[in-house]
């Protein structure tokens, strides 16, 4: 078994679970269901599929579904934010998609000129469909205005989809990466440091974790960048992304059904009453910000010893920076919005049971993933065994 | 699966049954489990002892925790002392937790398999031969200790404490994080047993171990957490926060000894360090009026104390170190044991509401006195024979400095803790605990601190019993050779410690001609007799209370309490806290009012990047 059967296995589970949880936790009419169950099905059979031209359109289908399904909400605010997503994601699948017809199938462009107009319009689409710095706009737009599950689909599933394209890129033209290096590592630092410190700027908790998405992609686009050990780290950094995003807007989610109101760090003493999802909420923070034994780390030390071995010791020191940026960043939301003994008032007394049960089984899965990855990484091992040829 | 895996196994799987049967079990059946498990695993680390006692090392792989890192086992003499520690000292420490806990209405589940994981940590920590296992160890124990803190999560103190230990400790631990993976970026090898790590250790890397190992031990200036640390129930403090978490830091700098060569780079600022915390430690102490913030201060000085013996790189001094670990863990753990029980029995530690519980809490108070006797280093006790080590390491080493700034802070903690033994436990009663009905705490209680508190007395009447089968194959595994002759009372019989062994005599005999004299010239009256205040003397009636000694302490030493860095660490997140807001409204106002302008703007900078290069 390798990564080609493990990624859309996760994808898979991630979307039964966001549908379990959407059944408890009410995320839009049917219309929601289906464009959600669709963009799950094409996610999944993308990578499936592999690094193809079916796969690639795919993506791009879903991620235009993925408009819709921000627009479903109906309000005013979810609308401009469908709107921003829009007018991000054209461009990008046109540059993606331009930039991937030059590239074909993998061999190096015959002129120069073509390489790097190659590289340029694949750097702006990725860029602009990941959300990295300076082209994020959509991103924290449709993370605050959409509903919590839509905005876990749109990071943990059509977002890792398509970073996987971009890291299975690395594999089949390492060119793009090896040559023009400086760019996407200034463009994977400017996302890892600016995404952490306008995380830090944020008292929404959805637009909070939205921005940490930004700098959690910019640490795997470095790992990309880096390949071998890196690449390798990208991938089960992607998979734990995916599955803390999950955590963490599910957590959000229920809070904010409960409370009747977006979660920000004004609200208080939320643990009191809904202790499950405060320790998804917890498990969550720590697994994507790479504490043990949270399956980030698994993907973290990985990434940091690429980046020890690419950068040396003054990247690690970048690393290690941003990496406390986050910690502070989940730490005064924990403390701030969980914790405490501060009142609140439930506007819904109906516990979401369900939507409970599924965030404690994704808890249970962080954590046992993290105290022995090698059940996954090893499985993946003769993609290890590739990537580390590289 | 090889033997040396047994205590990390039960001790992991000890928390699974506990989770798994928590809905099954009463919450003092939870507490004896965790109790018998952990003896569990002590038995099984004492029959480990045996085969490391001659510096020799049982090595061993469990599995692959992941691709190409496998979960490798190397025993020592050191390992040994750690697991001795965590699982004896956590048996104890759960024994007296039983009754401690039984009136939690809930969360003993939470609590007693976190103590379990914690100590299983522990035990990984100081038995992995891999280092990226080793971190892995020190961020789980880490965790747990975060865990533990918050465990009255709906306090805001104890929020707040938690968010505080994560914050610093963890921060840290990036320092062993980056060294760790610097060095396998360097070397290629993660085992530390192997030679090529060895060759790739060099002065920066130990500097960044340092911080970690700093954070962890409550080294000045990363020592603020631990009296946060306090707002956690007292089983955690006694067994986190004295006897076993704090010590990870200490056991990564004796860890060092065996990994590389490192002394030269660091020894001496290592120094410096350890002799600054034992100093601001007890002297911050001496301000509380809060027993367990007076414990947790007393913590930091004393960690300053073994940090020392560790950094003068001598086999006497390594010797000193280890032997002072295990001193502290068994008096830290009954004091805090008894701060614990004493707020079991009255609902308050604030040692203003406290007094006369002597007549109310007598064998509480004798194990306290035993205990409070040791950490001052009365003879006869284990603390006398730790410091007694110290001293003569630092005269061995030619740091008379050391000897005398140890000295001098050996009285201040026996000012500290003669003023909480007075106020806590002599003279009359507060008004509000007169009114209380206090009694002595539950017979397992006193039986786990009554435990520790004997090997206190055990190890300063016979030190030879700990030093000969624990710390000498401990000191021998790290390269040194063992060249400790002690006998009983910890009189030094090694040549060349004439000089020594005269002080030893000198002081013991002056203790019991002092106790000699105070018995025969005492006259026994109930009044009150007058003593010197510190200046005029008190009105009639009034007598010298916690706050008197804590304000005279303030007055005293007010330039030392301007050395706290908490002001300058929240400067640093105010600093931190402001640029993210100005980088917030900067992307706000400008970038995101102009979107369109400044993707194609940054498209642009990218294409010309690209074609430039």
């Amino acid at each position: 078994m390798s990564i080609e059967l493990i990624l859309p296995g996760c994808f898979a589970a991630l979307a039964l679970a966001i549908g379990l949880y959407s059944i408890s936790v009410r995320q839009g009419a049917a219309a929601w269901w289906l464009l959600a169950g669709g963009i799950a099905l094409a996610v999944v059979t993308a990578s499936l599929l592999g690094h193809s031209w079916t796969s690639t359109i795919l993506l791009d289908v879903a991620e235009l579904a993925a408009v819709a399904l921000v627009r479903l909400r109906g309000t005013p605010e979810a609308a401009r934010a469908a709107r921003l997503y829009l007018y991000s994601i054209v461009p990008a699948i046109a540059c993606t998609l331009a930039g991937l017809a030059i590239v074909g199938t993998g061999g190096e462009a015959p002129w120069p000129i073509l390489q790097k107009l190659a590289v340029c319009l694949l750097v702006v689409g990725f860029a602009l469909k990941l959300g990295l710095v300076p082209f994020y706009f959509w991103l924290p737009e449709v993370a605050a205005k959409a509903a919590p599950m839509t905005a876990a689909l749109v990071i943990s599933l059509v977002d890792i989809a398509t970073f996987s394209e971009l890291a299975g890129l690395r594999e089949i033209a390492p060119w793009i990466f090896e040559r023009y290096a400086p760019v996407w590592t200034a463009i994977a630092l400017i996302s890892m440091a600016g995404g952490a410190l306008l995380a830090l700027a944020q008292s929404e908790l959805k637009r909070m974790l939205a921005f940490s998405s930004v700098t959690d992609l910019g640490l795997l686009l470095l790992g990309v960048v880096a390949g071998g050990v890196g690449l390798t780290g990208a991938w089960v950094g992607a998979l734990n992304h995916a599955l803390s995003k999950v955590l963490l807007f599910g957590a959000v989610g229920i809070a904010a059904q409960r409370i009747g109101r977006p979660v920000t760090l004004d609200t208080r003493g939320l643990a009191k009453a809904m202790p499950l999802a405060s320790a998804a909420f917890v498990i969550g923070a720590f697994g994507l910000i790479g504490v043990p034994p949270g399956f980030g780390f698994a993907g973290y030390w990985r990434l940091y010893t690429a980046a020890a071995q690419y950068g040396g010791p003054p990247l690690i020191a970048c690393l290690v920076a941003v990496a406390a940026l986050d910690l502070l960043c989940y730490a005064r939301a924990i403390h701030r919005t969980w914790y405490g003994s501060a009142p609140v008032t439930l506007v819904s007394q109906q516990p979401a049971y369900l939507a409970g049960g599924v965030l404690t089984c994704l808890a249970v899965g962080e954590v046992l993933l993290g105290l022995w990855p090698d059940v996954l990484t090893g499985l993946a091992s003769p993609v290890v065994a590739q990537a580390l040829l590289h | 699966m090889h033997p040396i895996f047994l205590p990390t196994a039960l001790l992991f799987a000890g928390a699974a049954l506990e989770i798994v049967l928590a809905r099954i079990l009463t919450r003092a059946t939870k507490g004896w489990l965790a109790f018998a498990i952990t003896l569990a695993a002590l038995l099984s680390v004492a029959a480990v002892l045996p085969d490391v006692r001659d510096g020799e090392a049982l090595s061993a792989t469990l599995l692959d925790w992941d691709a190409g890192v496998p979960l490798a086992y190397h025993v020592d003499g050191l390992s040994v002392l750690f697991m001795l520690m965590g699982t004896g000292i956590g048996a104890a420490i759960l024994l007296y937790a039983v009754r401690y806990m039984e009136h939690e209405k809930e969360g003993t589940t939470r609590f007693y398999a976190l103590m379990l994981v914690f100590i299983g940590g522990l035990v990984m920590l100081v038995c992995s031969a891999n280092l990226l296992m080793m971190y892995f160890a020190w961020e789980l124990i880490g965790l747990c200790s975060y865990f533990l803190v918050s465990f009255w999560y709906r306090q805001q103190a104890a929020a707040d404490g938690a968010r505080k230990v994560l914050i610093i400790t963890h921060v840290a631990g990036y320092g062993l994080l980056a060294a760790v993976i610097l060095l396998y970026a360097r070397t290629g090898a993660m085992l530390w047993t192997d030679p090529a790590v060895a060759a790739g250790l060099s002065t920066g890397l130990v500097l960044l171990m340092l911080v970690a190992a700093m954070g962890k031990s409550v080294m000045y200036p990363l020592h603020t957490w631990i009296p946060e640390a306090m707002n956690a129930p007292t089983p955690v403090s006694a067994l986190l926060h004295s006897a076993c978490y704090v010590k990870a830091g200490v056991f990564l700098i004796a860890r060092m000894y065996s990994i590389g060569p490192w002394h030269a780079a660091a020894g001496p600022l290592l120094l410096v360090v350890g002799c600054v915390t034992m100093f601001v430690g007890i002297v911050f102490a001496l301000k509380q009026t809060d027993l367990k913030r007076l414990l947790a201060f007393s913590t930091v000085s004393q960690l300053g104390y073994i940090v020392t013996g560790l950094a003068l790189g001598t086999g006497l001094g390594v010797a000193a170190g280890l032997y002072y670990i295990a001193s502290h863990a068994l008096f830290k753990g009954t004091l805090f044991m008894c701060a614990g029980a004493v707020q079991h029995a009255t609902g308050t530690r604030d040692l203003r509401l406290l007094g006369g519980l002597y007549s109310r809490m007598p064998v509480t108070t004798a194990i306290w006195i035993t205990a409070a006797a040791a950490i001052v280093g009365v003879p006869l006790t284990n603390g006398f024979v730790a410091k007694w080590l110290i001293f003569d390491a630092a005269l061995d080493a030619h740091q008379a400095v050391v000897v005398l700034i140890g000295w001098a802070i050996s009285m201040l903690t026996a000012f500290c803790f003669l003023k909480a033994t007075v106020s806590g436990f002599f003279g009359s009663p507060a008004p509000e605990l007169a009114a209380q009905k206090v009694r002595e705490v539950p017979v397992f209680m006193l039986l786990g601190m009554g435990m520790l508190a004997v090997l206190c007395v055990l190890f300063g009447i016979a030190p030879q019993l700990l030093l000969e089968p624990v710390i000498a194959p401990a000191v021998r595994s790290l390269g040194f050779a063992w060249d400790v002759q002690m006998s009983w009372l910890g009189v030094a019989t090694g040549s060349g410690t004439v000089g020594v062994t005269a002080g030893a005599v000198v002081v013991l005999t002056a203790a019991l001609l002092g106790a000699a004299a105070y018995r025969l010239i005492r006259i026994p009256t109930g009044k009150a007799v007058a003593v010197f205040a510190g200046g005029d003397p008190l009105p009639v009636g009034d007598t010298l209370g916690a706050s008197d000694f804590a304000e005279m302490a303030e007055a005293a030493f007010k330039p030392v309490y301007s050395l706290d860095p908490d002001p300058l660490y929240l400067r640093i997140w105010a600093g931190i806290r402001d640029f993210a807001r100005a980088a917030g409204r900067f992307a706000a106002g400008r970038l995101e009012r102009h979107a369109p302008a400044v993707v194609v703007a940054c498209t642009a900078g990218l294409c010309a990047g690209v074609w430039l290069l």
